[in-house]
C-alpha cells in the first residue's frame, strides 16, 4: 500500500515534467498554427468556435479555466479580441500569460498591417486604429506569423527549438508551393464584394479587386441605402459576393436579384483540433469562389 | 538643453511603449513619430450616458417590509427617487466614466466615477495585483463585492432599465459596494472555479449599517467590520453552452440602527449575516448576428439579523431608558429569474420576475409586523444598432403585498424608455 502510495506520488510529481506545452489559442485558425509549428511537443486549445464573430465574444468562466493553465495564448491582436481577451487574461489569474510577457504572442505584432491609417472614431464605425487586424486569411503572412512563433515556442522551450523552426519553415515552403496555383486560378477573377473588411489580406495576396463592402461602415449592418448605391455603382460590372458563416446572406441576395452576381457563404476559420491541411483546403474553397 | 538630455527622456517613452496592452503592429511602431506624447500613457477612459424617461400608473411605496422604519435611517423612503432608482418624466441617471490601466509590471487600477445631480460620486476605485503566483489575486481599495453575479455589474450591464429588487432592497441602491481588499483564487483545473473572502469597512445600510458613536447608546466599532465569501463553478460545456453557479455570505457583528419613534430613541444593534445562490446559463447560438443567444439567470439573498433592542426617551439634556433591552431577530430575503433572447441580430426581449419577502420577518418597534411577499413582473426589449449603443422600452407591473402595516401599496404599471451608450474605451465583455 505505501509502496503504491509512493509511486503514485512519483508519477504526479513527475508528470509536469513530461507535460506539453500548455498553448491557448483565440482564433482556429492560429489554433492551427501552433499545432503546426508546435507539433507533437503542444497541447494547443482553441477559445473561440469558428462560426462565430471574434469581435464579439465574451469572457467566459471556461476561457478562464483554460487560461488559467496555459504556459502561451496565441491571439490575433491587433485590438480584434479586445472585448473578451484582456479582460479573461486579467480573471483568470495567470501572471505568466500577460501583455508583454513571453507567455503572450499576438500575430499582429509579427506582420505587417494593412489600413493602419484610420481614424480613431466610431462614426466611421467600429475601427481598428491599429490596421485591419483579419490577416489570417493570408497564408504568406500566416507563414510569417509561424516563424516568429516559432521562436517564442523555442523561447519557452528551448529544448525543441529545432523542431519548432524546422515546422514554421516547412509551413511556409507549403504555402509557397501553393501560392504559385492559387495566383493562376485566380488571375482572371473578376473581383469580390466582401460582407467585412474580412477578406482584404487575401484579396490582396491574389491581386483580387474589391468592388466594396456589403457594410456601410465595418460593424454596421447593411442598409438599404448603401445596398442600393452599391447597385447604382456596380452595375454592368461583374464580381461575387463573399460572406462568412456568421454574416447574414440577405444583403447578398439582394446584390443577386440585382445584379446578378454569385454569392458565397464560407467559413473563415477552420475546425478546431484542424491541421495545415484543412487550412489550406479552407484557402482553396476562397479561391475556388473567387475564380467563379 | 544638450541633445542627450533631450534623448533621455524620448527614449524612455520609446522603450516604455512597448510592453503595454496595446498590440502595436510593426507598421505602427514604424510611422509612430518619435515625439513625447502624453496621450500614450493615458489610460482607457470611456464614458456611458444613460437616458431614461419614466411613466408610472401611480406613486409607489417600497416592498411591505423595505420601506420607512424598517429600513436604516438614510434606506428608501417609499418612492423610488434617488441612486439608480427610476423617477418620472425624463432624466439622466449617472453619468459614468471609468478610467483603468496599468500602473506598473504588478498592479492594474480602476476607478469609476458617477456624475449626478448631487455632483460626483466615487463609485469604484481599486488595483488589481497582475503579477501573484499560483492563481491568487488581490483587489484593494472601493469595489463592488463579488458576491452574488449582478451586484458587482454598473448599470450599464443591466439587462433591465432597473436593478432586480433583491439587489436594491437587501443591500441598496448601490448593492455592496465597500471600501476594502478581496483576495480571490482561480483554482488549476480543467473546470472554472474561483474562491474568495473579503475584508470590508462594513458600511453597507442593507447588511452592515454603522451610524457609530451616537447618543444614546450605539458605540462604534472601527473598521473592517464585514467578512464576506464566495465560490464560482463552472463546468465547461462547450462553445455553445455556458453555465456558472455561485454561492455567497457575509457576516457582521456590528450592525447598528436607529429610529425616532413619537419623539423616543429606539436603538439596534448586533449580528448581521447574509447567504446567497446565484446561477446564469447561456447559449450562444450559432450563426449570424447573435440570433437566438439566451440568457438565464437566477438569484436567491437573504439577510438576516441578531440585534438587541432598547428604546430611550429623551429627558432634558439625556436621554433615560425604557424598559429592558430585548432581543429581536429579523429576516427577509429577495429573489428573481430573468431570461433574455435574442429575437433578431441586435435585438433582445427579456422577462423578470422579482419576488421579495418570501421570509418577511420585520418589527415596528419591538411588535413582529404583518409583512408578506411583494412581486413584480418586468418585460423588456431592446435594440442596438452597435455594440456602443442601445435603445430599450421596459414595462412592468408592481403586486406588492396589501397587508403592510405602513400603509395600503397599490398595484401599478411602470413604462420606460431608455438609452444607453459608451463613448470611448472598447468596454469589457463580461460573462
Amino acid at each position: 500500500m505505501r509502496k503504491s502510495i509512493f509511486t503514485l506520488l512519483v508519477i504526479i510529481m513527475s508528470l509536469p515534467a513530461q507535460a506539453k506545452l500548455q498553448v491557448v489559442a483565440t482564433a482556429p485558425n492560429l489554433g492551427m498554427l501552433a499545432s503546426a509549428i508546435g507539433g507533437e511537443h503542444v497541447a494547443v486549445e482553441v477559445l473561440a468556435p469558428p462560426d462565430r464573430d471574434l469581435h464579439y465574444l465574451e469572457a467566459r468562466p471556461s476561457m478562464m479555466a483554460q487560461l488559467r493553465n496555459a504556459d502561451l495564448v496565441v491571439s490575433v491582436g491587433a485590438d480584434l479580441e479586445a472585448g473578451w481577451l484582456p479582460v479573461a487574461i486579467q480573471n483568470a489569474g495567470n501572471a505568466g500569460i500577460r501583455g508583454g510577457q513571453p507567455g503572450y504572442f499576438s500575430g499582429a505584432q509579427h506582420t505587417d498591417l494593412i489600413q493602419t491609417n484610420q481614424a480613431a472614431d466610431r462614426s466611421q464605425g467600429d475601427v481598428h486604429t491599429k490596421g485591419n487586424p483579419h490577416f489570417y486569411l493570408d497564408p504568406v503572412r500566416m507563414a510569417e506569423v509561424g516563424n516568429a512563433l516559432a521562436d517564442r515556442l523555442s523561447e519557452l522551450d528551448p529544448g525543441n527549438g529545432s523542431d519548432y523552426r524546422a515546422r514554421a519553415q516547412g509551413f511556409q515552403s507549403e504555402v509557397n508551393a501553393r501560392m504559385t496555383e492559387w495566383h493562376e486560378r485566380t488571375e482572371d477573377a473578376p473581383g469580390v464584394l466582401l460582407y467585412h473588411k474580412d477578406a482584404d489580406y487575401l484579396m490582396e495576396r491574389l491581386d483580387v479587386t474589391i468592388l466594396g463592402y456589403l457594410e456601410p461602415l465595418p460593424g454596421i449592418a447593411p442598409t438599404g441605402k448603401h445596398l442600393s448605391g452599391l447597385v447604382q455603382d456596380l452595375k454592368g460590372k461583374q464580381a461575387v459576393v463573399l460572406y462568412t458563416d456568421f454574416q447574414p446572406s440577405r444583403a447578398a441576395e439582394f446584390i443577386q436579384r440585382q445584379l446578378g452576381w454569385p454569392h458565397h457563404q464560407l467559413s473563415s476559420q477552420v475546425q478546431p483540433g484542424s491541421d495545415q491541411k484543412a487550412y489550406f483546403e479552407l484557402i482553396d474553397r476562397w479561391v475556388e469562389a473567387i475564380s467563379r | 538643453m544638450n541633445t542627450r538630455q533631450r534623448l533621455t527622456p524620448i527614449l524612455a517613452v520609446s522603450l516604455l511603449n512597448a510592453p503595454a496592452w496595446a498590440q502595436q503592429g510593426n507598421s505602427t511602431e514604424d510611422t509612430s513619430p518619435l515625439i513625447i506624447n502624453g496621450n500614450q500613457f493615458n489610460p482607457a477612459i470611456s464614458v456611458i450616458l444613460d437616458g431614461i424617461y419614466g411613466n408610472f400608473s401611480r406613486k409607489t411605496d417600497a416592498p411591505a417590509g423595505f420601506g420607512e422604519g424598517n429600513e436604516a435611517e438614510h434606506g428608501d423612503h417609499g418612492n423610488e427617487e434617488h441612486g439608480h432608482g427610476v423617477e418620472e418624466g425624463f432624466q439622466l441617471r449617472e453619468t459614468e466614466v471609468a478610467i483603468s490601466g496599468s500602473i506598473d509590471p504588478y498592479l492594474d487600477a480602476s476607478v469609476t466615477a458617477a456624475i449626478g445631480d448631487e455632483g460626483v460620486e466615487l463609485e469604484e476605485a481599486y488595483v488589481l495585483t497582475t503579477a501573484l503566483p499560483a492563481g491568487f489575486r488581490i483587489k484593494a481599495g472601493k469595489f463592488l463585492s463579488d458576491v452574488g453575479y449582478i451586484n458587482r455589474q454598473h448599470p450599464h450591464s443591466w439587462d433591465f432599465v432597473d436593478q432586480p429588487w433583491m439587489r436594491k432592497f437587501l443591500f441598496g441602491d448601490e448593492g455592496l459596494n465597500e471600501t476594502g481588499v478581496q483576495l480571490a483564487w482561480v483554482a488549476p483545473t480543467a473546470q472554472y472555479t474561483r474562491l474568495g473572502v473579503e475584508i470590508l469597512e462594513g458600511e453597507n445600510e442593507g447588511v452592515a449599517n454603522q451610524l457609530g458613536d451616537v447618543e444614546p447608546g450605539l458605540e462604534a466599532s472601527t473598521g473592517p467590520r464585514l467578512v464576506t465569501a464566495f465560490a464560482t463553478y463552472a463546468p465547461n460545456l462547450g462553445y455553445d453552452h455556458a453555465l456558472q453557479l455561485g454561492i455567497s455570505g457575509g457576516f457582521t457583528d456590528a450592525f447598528q440602527q436607529r429610529h425616532e419613534h413619537e419623539g423616543n430613541v429606539e436603538i439596534l444593534q448586533g449580528d448581521s449575516w447574509f447567504a446567497g445562490v446565484d446561477t446564469v446559463y447561456k447559449y450562444d447560438a450559432p450563426g449570424p448576428g447573435g440570433r437566438g443567444d439566451f440568457k438565464l439567470q437566477a438569484e436567491y439573498l437573504i439577510r438576516a439579523r441578531d440585534l438587541e433592542f432598547q428604546e430611550f426617551t429623551p429627558n432634558n439634556d439625556h436621554f433615560d431608558a425604557v424598559g429592558t433591552p430585548q432581543t429581536l431577530r429579523p429576516k427577509q430575503d429577495g429573489a428573481y429569474v430573468q431570461g433574455l433572447y435574442a429575437i433578431a441580430g441586435r435585438w433582445d426581449a427579456g422577462l423578470r420576475l422579482d419576488a421579495i419577502g418570501m421570509a418577511n420577518k420585520v418589527f415596528e418597534g419591538t411588535e413582529r409586523e404583518e409583512a408578506g411577499t411583494s412581486f413584480r413582473y418586468t418585460g423588456q426589449l431592446s435594440y442596438s444598432p452597435t455594440e456602443f449603443s442601445r435603445f430599450r422600452t421596459q414595462l412592468a407591473y408592481l403586486d406588492p403585498d396589501q397587508g403592510h402595516a405602513g400603509g395600503p401599496s397599490e398595484n401599478a404599471w411602470q413604462f420606460m424608455l431608455q438609452y444607453n451608450l459608451s463613448l470611448g474605451a472598447h468596454g469589457a465583455h463580461r460573462f
